[in-house]
C-alpha cells in the first residue's frame, strides 16, 4: 500500500505561535523565556497545588549530551517543547521527552552558555556562541536564514534568548566584560532584516557622553545578556544592561558611564530610548543589571501604577514606574551589604566610602556574584509578593592596571574571591511587592552558589531549586517546603510549567538533563 | 558552637577531600623561595577571577595546579602564554614585564610539584613512627587500610597535596571544617543524642558518621536539633607539639604517601 501525502505550501500551514498567542500567554503553554511578556513567571495552571504537590514525580528526563550545567528555559509549543545548549536546539515530545528533531551548528564555536528560543510564526529563534541569530523551522528544525549580530572573532557571542513581539525578534548580546560594546536589536522575523540597533554606550555628542572621560566610551562594555520584558500597551522594552569595562577599575572611566548597569525603556517601533534608571552609576563591582525586570499593575501609596520591579545584583530591590522610569522605592533584600548606607530620594546609592575593588583587596558586600542573578524572580498577584533567589555573602575584590586588545579577551582590571570569613550562602525570600518587606526567607541548607530560578503557579506554589541538586516546591505564603526531587546535579536554569492533554507538567533543566515533572497516577 | 567531643582522640592531619581547593605557595622545594613568593602576589592579583586563587579552578579557565595533565608544563611555555595571550582563547597577555613573568611563572610551577616530587628533609621511617605514635595521625586517618575513620584518607597525599599544603594543615588553623569532615551533634525528635562527622546534608536530609563508626541517614524533619562545630577537628599545633625534625620527619613520611604514583609506575607510564 502507498501513503499519499498530501503537502500543503508552507504559506497555507497555520502558524505556530501568532502575537495575539504570546499576548494572551494560554498557560498551557510556555511560549518564551519569561514566559509571559510582563515576566511575572505565574502560571494560572492549578492542577498541581500545595494539597497535592507532595505526588509530584519525575514523568521523563532527557540528557543533553554533552552538556555541562544548563542554564536554560524549555519553551513550549501545543505539546512541543524546544530546550538549547550553545550551538544547538532540540525539539522534544513534552508529554514524552522523545526527540522530533535536533539542530546542531557546525563548526560549533565553545564561548558561553545558551538560555534558550523564541518562537514566533513557524520559527524557533535562537543566539549562538558565533555570534548569529538563527531561524529554523519549528516543525523540522532546518534553517531558513541567519543574521549576524556582530564578528566573533572580536570577541561577541550570544547568550540571550531572544524576544518575539509583534513583527520583530529583540535579542541582546555579550560579552562586555571584555571591553565590546553592547546594543539591543530588532530583526524581521521573516527575512532576519536588521530594523533597528539601540547602542547602549551613547557616542561623542549623543546624549549621556559626558558621562564616560576621555575615550573611554570606546571599550566600555555596556551588554544586554540576558532577555527582558515588554508592555504591549505602551509599546516599550525593557532590557537590563550590563557592566561598564574595565570592570574593577574605574579610575579609567570617571562617571556615571551610562547606560550601564541601568534598565532601559525602548520604543519598540524604532528603537529609540524613551527613559533609563541607572541602578549603579560608576560601578566598580561588575554588577550587571541586566536581571529580569518584572511588569506588574498595583496600587502603590494608594495609587495605581504601572510599576517595574527588579532584584538587582548589587543587593537592592528597585520599584519603578514603568511609564517614565521615576524611582519610587529601594531597600536591601540581603542582610550584608557594605557598599551602600541608603538611596537618595532619585534612588541614586549613598556609597560607604573606600568600598571598591584595591590592589591589596578589599572586602565587599554583596561579592561581585551579585545578591541575585540570572536565575529568575516571579511575582504571585495572589499574595502580592516577589519572590527571588538571594545570596548572603561577601567577596575580596582586587584591582590592577588593565589594557583594552581587540580580539576578544577580557578587559576586567583584575576580580575577587569568596571572602572566608563570609561565606556564601543561598536563600529564597518573598519580598511584599511595593515596600520590599521580606514576608519569608527560605535558607537553602549547604548552597552556596547560585542557581536556580523561580515559578510562582496558581496553585499556591514557589518552585525553586539549588546547588546541592533538590528541586522544591514551596507553599508561597509560608515559604515551607512541601516537596522535593533530588536531580543529582546542581540546578542553574529556571523551572517552567506547562499543560498536555490535560495534564499540568512542570520542568527544569538541571545539569545536564531537562526533567518533566506530573502528579503520579497510580494504575488503575 | 564549639568542642562537639566526638568520642575518638580527635588529632591527627586533615587533608581537604580532592574535590576542594589544592591551595599553598611551594616551601622546602629546589624552586626560590622569594621569586614564589613574590609570583603568588602578583598571581593573585591578576589571574585569579579565571584561574582561581592559588591556581584552583576559577570561572573562565582551567585551574593552574591540581591532579592533572597540563597542556604547558615548561618555563618557556607557561612565559610565553602569560606575557603573549593565546590566541583564539580568553587568555589575554599580561602586561607584565619579562622578570615579573618569570616570577609567576617560578609560583606557577610551584603549585604544580606535589610533596612527592619535592626534595625530603626528614627521615621517612622516623616519619612513619611519629604518625603512628607521638602524633596520633592515625587515630583519624587511614593509610593503606589502616587507621581512623574521622579524618581523610591519607594513602595518596603525597601524590596529591605539595608539601606547603601538607605543612600548613599541620601548622595552621583553618577557619573552618573541610566539608565531608565537620563535627555534628543532631538531636532526634525521640529526644536521641547523635554525635558525628558530617559527611553531607541539604535541605532535606543528613548523612553523619557516628562516633562509634556507623553511617546514620536522617531526614531533617525527624530532627530537632542540628548543632555544628565551626573548628575544624585538625588540630594546627604540630609545630609545638612536635619538635622541628620530628615534624620534618612526619612530612617526609606523608610525602611518601603515593598510592597512585606507584601504580602508575607499575604500569611503566613515564608521566607523573
Amino acid at each position: 500500500m502507498r501513503i499519499a501525502l498530501v503537502l500543503l505550501a508552507a504559506g497555507t500551514a497555520a502558524a505556530q505561535v501568532t502575537y495575539s498567542d504570546l499576548l494572551k500567554a494560554d498557560p498551557n503553554n510556555w511560549l518564551s523565556y519569561q514566559g509571559s511578556y510582563n515576566a511575572q513567571r505565574h502560571s494560572a495552571l492549578k492542577q498541581v497545588h500545595t494539597g497535592n504537590v507532595s505526588a509530584l514525580a519525575p514523568k521523563w528526563i532527557y540528557p543533553i549530551r554533552g552538556a555541562g550545567r544548563l542554564e536554560g528555559v524549555p519553551v513550549v509549543v501545543d505539546g512541543v517543547m524546544y530546550v538549547t545548549q550553545p550551538n544547538e536546539v532540540y525539539a522534544l515530545d513534552a508529554r514524552t521527552g522523545r526527540v522530533i528533531w535536533e539542530y546542531r551548528r557546525q563548526p560549533a564555536l565553545q564561548r558561553g552558555v545558551n538560555r534558550g528560543v523564541a518562537v514566533y510564526g513557524n520559527k524557533v529563534y535562537f543566539g549562538t556562541p558565533d555570534a548569529y541569530l538563527v531561524a529554523l523551522d519549528a516543525r523540522t528544525g532546518a534553517m531558513v536564514w541567519e543574521s549576524k549580530l556582530a564578528e566573533a572573532k572580536d570577541g561577541y557571542w550570544c547568550p540571550v534568548a531572544p524576544l518575539a513581539i509583534k513583527d520583530k525578534i529583540i535579542v541582546g548580546i555579550a560579552p562586555g566584560d571584555h571591553g565590546l560594546n553592547g546594543w539591543l536589536d530588532a530583526y524581521d522575523p521573516e527575512t532576519g532584516k536588521r530594523l533597528w540597533r539601540w547602542h547602549s554606550i551613547p557616542k561623542p555628542g549623543e546624549p549621556g557622553s559626558e558621562t564616560w572621560s576621555g575615550d573611554s566610551w570606546k571599550t566600555a562594555g555596556g551588554d544586554t545578556w540576558l532577555t527582558g520584558s515588554y508592555d504591549p500597551e505602551l509599546n516599550l522594552i525593557y532590557w537590563g544592561i550590563g557592566n561598564p569595562a574595565p570592570d574593577f577599575d574605574g579610575d579609567v572611566r570617571k562617571g556615571d558611564n551610562l547606560y550601564t548597569e541601568s534598565m532601559v525603556a525602548l520604543d519598540a517601533e524604532t528603537g529609540k530610548l524613551q527613559w533609563y534608571f541607572q541602578y549603579t552609576p560608576h560601578d566598580v563591582h561588575d554588577w550587571d543589571a541586566v536581571e529580569i525586570p518584572v511588569l506588574v499593575d498595583a496600587p502603590f501609596k494608594g495609587q495605581m501604577r504601572k510599576l517595574l520591579v527588579q532584584g538587582n545584583r548589587n543587593g537592592y530591590y528597585y520599584v519603578l514606574d514603568r511609564t517614565n522610569g521615576k524611582f519610587l522605592h529601594g531597600s536591601p533584600f540581603v542582610k550584608l551589604l557594605n557598599w551602600a548606607s541608603g538611596l537618595t530620594e532619585d534612588g541614586r546609592p549613598v556609597r560607604v566610602p573606600g568600598v571598591e575593588p584595591t590592589i591589596q583587596g578589599n572586602k565587599v558586600c554583596p561579592p561581585t556574584a551579585g545578591a541575585t542573578n540570572w536565575m529568575s524572580p516571579a511575582y504571585n498577584p495572589d499574595t502580592g509578593w516577589f519572590y527571588l533567589g538571594a545570596l548572603e555573602g561577601c567577596g575580596i575584590s582586587y584591582k590592577a592596571a588593565d589594557k583594552f586588545r581587540p580580539g576578544g579577551f577580557p578587559f576586567m582590571a583584575t576580580g575577587y574571591v569568596e571572602s572566608p570569613a563570609e561565606p556564601w550562602q543561598m536563600h529564597v525570600r518573598a519580598l511584599d511587592l511595593t515596600t520590599g518587606k521580606i514576608q519569608w526567607d527560605y535558607k537553602q541548607i549547604a548552597s552556596r552558589g547560585y542557581g536556580a530560578g523561580l515559578l510562582s503557579t496558581a496553585g499556591g506554589l514557589l518552585f525553586a531549586g539549588d546547588d546541592q541538586g533538590s528541586f522544591t516546591a514551596h507553599d508561597a505564603r509560608t515559604g515551607q517546603a512541601l516537596w522535593h526531587f533530588n536531580t543529582g546535579q546542581k540546578i542553574s536554569a529556571s523551572p517552567i510549567t506547562y499543560s498536555v492533554r490535560g495534564k499540568q507538567h512542570v520542568a527544569i533543566m538541571a545539569g545536564s538533563n531537562v526533567i518533566a515533572f506530573g502528579l503520579h497516577e497510580p494504575r488503575p | 558552637m564549639r568542642g562537639i567531643v566526638i568520642g575518638l582522640v580527635v588529632l591527627g592531619a586533615v587533608v581537604l577531600p580532592a574535590q576542594r581547593r589544592r591551595a599553598g605557595q611551594a616551601s622546602g622545594l629546589s624552586l626560590p623561595e622569594e621569586a614564589v613568593a613574590e609570583g603568588r602576589k602578583v598571581y593573585n592579583q591578576t589571574c585569579t577571577v579565571c584561574h582561581g586563587v592559588d591556581g584552583t579552578l576559577g570561572d573562565r579557565g582551567p585551574a593552574l595546579a591540581g591532579n592533572r595533565r597540563y597542556l604547558r608544563s615548561t618555563d618557556e611555555e607557561l612565559l610565553e602564554a602569560i606575557r603573549d595571550g593565546i590566541p583564539g582563547t580568553l587568555m589575554p597577555p599580561a602586561g607584565l614585564s619579562e622578570e615579573v613573568v618569570r616570577k609567576v611563572v617560578t609560583y606557577i610551577r610551584s603549585l604544580r610539584v606535589t610533596a612527592y616530587d619535592a626534595p625530603v628533609k626528614g627521615d621517612v621511617a622516623r616519619g612513619e613512627k611519629i604518625f603512628w605514635e607521638k602524633g596520633q595521625c592515625g587515630q583519624c586517618h587511614v593509610i593503606q587500610g589502616k587507621g581512623g575513620l574521622v579524618g581523610p584518607d591519607l594513602s595518596n597525599a603525597g601524590a596529591q597535596r605539595t608539601m606547603s599544603f601538607l605543612r600548613e594543615a599541620l601548622t595552621k588553623e583553618k577557619p573552618r571544617p573541610p566539608r565531608g569532615y565537620q563535627p555534628v551533634r543532631v538531636v532526634t525528635a525521640q529526644g536521641q543524642s547523635v554525635t558525628g562527622i558530617l559527611k553531607n546534608e541539604d535541605s532535606f536530609s543528613l548523612q553523619l558518621l557516628e562516633a562509634n563508626q556507623k553511617l546514620r541517614m536522617f531526614d531533617r524533619a525527624e530532627l530537632r536539633e542540628v548543632v555544628y562545630d565551626a573548628k575544624s577537628p585538625m588540630p594546627s599545633d604540630y609545630d609545638k607539639k612536635l619538635a622541628p625534625q620530628e615534624l620534618e620527619d612526619l612530612l617526609a613520611f606523608l610525602s611518601r604517601q603515593a598510592v597512585t604514583r606507584v601504580r602508575r609506575q607499575q604500569l611503566g607510564d613515564p608521566q607523573p
